[in-house]
Order: structure tokens, then C-alpha cells, then sequence
């Protein structure tokens, strides 16, 4: 895999993520927000969400899916990552030891 | 602060989850029989746009968005996506159980690892609903 490669699959997990936390974000805002804030916040999550499905065919094509599988696992621990730091989420032990055995069971049913 | 989520029932956050995972494992069934009886093998799908299966698959994802965006006012996004492993475990045994597809020891050890971290992040929630 080249670096530009690596760098697109980089890219299409960071939207992902990115997509998660403005739907979170403008499913949350308070009662006071405006219409045009929530939109704002929502389409931004539409926008980058469909950022990640072109890229991510541009990737089926040049990659077997069995490859790229895996980057769900990382997805899924930058996703946790990224609600502690920009939704200031709490993150506990169990959520840790969750998603390290779902990232984990990912990768062995996509290794098998 | 959002208002307080219904704790039974259709309504209840934790079960519009449950109902965006099996849309979402459904919709991956649908579509999966749509590409291949349409798609064969281009490099961008939209021929699918032709096949019923396809339609059927992008309805079942839309109401899986529906549901899940319901679900993120009332639940922690960390708690709520960690619960969505369950769709890496209902995809392959959909396939095994309707499609015929084999599970060989190595995929069984995977999906029995994704059931359990689901269960851990599960458990604590259950724990505070007993308490309230």
C-alpha cells in the first residue's frame, strides 16, 4: 500500500469518526440552539459521512475489502477516542475492555 | 439537557439501537443481493440502481439512520457505537443460517470475542436501570 493509499484510508476513518460526533453533537444541542445551528451541524455530518462512502469505493476498487476491513477496528477506538476529547464523554474500564474485544473479534473474523 | 429518555418500550433509546443494528445487517443482506444479481464486478455500483434488492437495502439504511439519530439523544455516543459490534456478529451468522456461508473455527473465536465486548459494555448499563 503506497503512502497516498494510507493516507485515503486515514482520511476515510477520520470522516467516519468525524460524521459520529456532529450527528451526536447536533442530536444534543440545547433547546435555546437555533434551527439554522442544528442544520448547520447536521449537514456538516451528511457531508463528511459522504465524503467517506466516495472514498471508501474509490478504496474497494484498488483493495480487497478483506484488506481494508480491519481499519473498523481502528475506527471503532479513534471513534471512543474522539467522543472523550470533543464531546467530553466519560470513557470507563468496561468501555475499554469493550471496544479492544470487538476491534479484536473484528480482525480475527476478518483474518479467518 | 435533552428530555429524559422513555425507559420501556418501542420509545426506549436501547431498543431504537437494537432496532438500527438489525436494520443495518439487513440492509447489508439486501444489498449484497442486489449487487450481485446487478452489479457484476464494476468498479462503481450504480447499476444496482436498477434492482429492487438494492432499493429495499437503502430503505433498511435509512431507517437504521433513523433510529440510531433517535437513540443519540438519549445515549452516550461511546456506549451506543461500542453496542454496534453486534452487527459484525449478525452479518456472518445471517450468512451461515440463509445464505449457506461456511464459519470455520478462527470466525467463531471472532464473533465470540465482539458478543463479549458487547456484554461488558452492556452490563453497567443494566446495572444503573436496576438501580433507578
Amino acid at each position: 500500500m503506497s503512502l497516498a493509499n494510507l493516507l485515503l484510508v486515514l482520511l476515510s476513518e477520520i470522516c467516519a469518526v468525524a460524521g459520529q460526533l456532529f450527528f451526536k453533537r447536533a442530536m444534543t444541542l440545547p433547546d435555546s440552539a437555533t434551527r439554522a445551528k442544528f442544520l448547520a451541524i447536521f449537514l456538516a455530518g451528511i457531508a463528511v459521512m459522504a465524503l467517506n462512502f466516495f472514498l471508501w469505493l474509490g478504496l474497494l476498487s484498488k483493495f480487497n475489502l478483506s484488506f481494508l476491513y480491519p481499519f473498523d477496528a481502528l475506527n471503532r477506538i479513534l471513534l471512543l477516542l474522539g467522543a472523550s476529547v470533543f464531546l467530553r464523554e466519560k470513557m470507563t474500564p468496561s468501555l475499554w475492555l469493550g471496544v479492544l474485544l470487538i476491534s479484536g473479534g473484528v480482525a480475527l473474523v476478518v483474518a479467518s | 439537557m435533552p428530555t429524559p429518555a422513555p425507559r420501556t418500550g418501542f420509545a426506549s433509546p436501547y431498543m431504537q439501537v437494537a432496532v438500527s443494528i438489525l436494520l443495518s445487517a439487513t440492509a447489508q443482506l439486501l444489498l449484497k443481493r442486489g449487487a450481485d444479481e446487478s452489479v457484476h464486478g464494476a468498479t462503481l455500483g450504480f447499476a444496482g440502481l436498477g434492482s429492487a434488492w438494492v432499493w429495499l437495502g437503502i430503505l433498511a439504511h435509512i431507517g437504521s439512520l433513523t433510529s440510531w439519530l433517535y437513540a443519540l439523544r438519549f445515549i452516550a455516543l461511546n456506549v451506543a457505537y461500542n453496542l454496534t459490534g453486534l452487527i459484525q456478529v449478525l452479518v456472518p451468522l445471517s450468512c451461515w443460517l440463509l445464505l449457506g456461508e461456511k464459519i470455520n473455527p478462527l470466525r467463531w473465536l471472532g464473533i465470540t470475542l465482539v458478543v463479549l465486548g458487547v456484554i461488558v459494555t452492556a452490563r453497567p448499563l443494566v446495572r444503573v436501570e436496576q438501580k433507578l
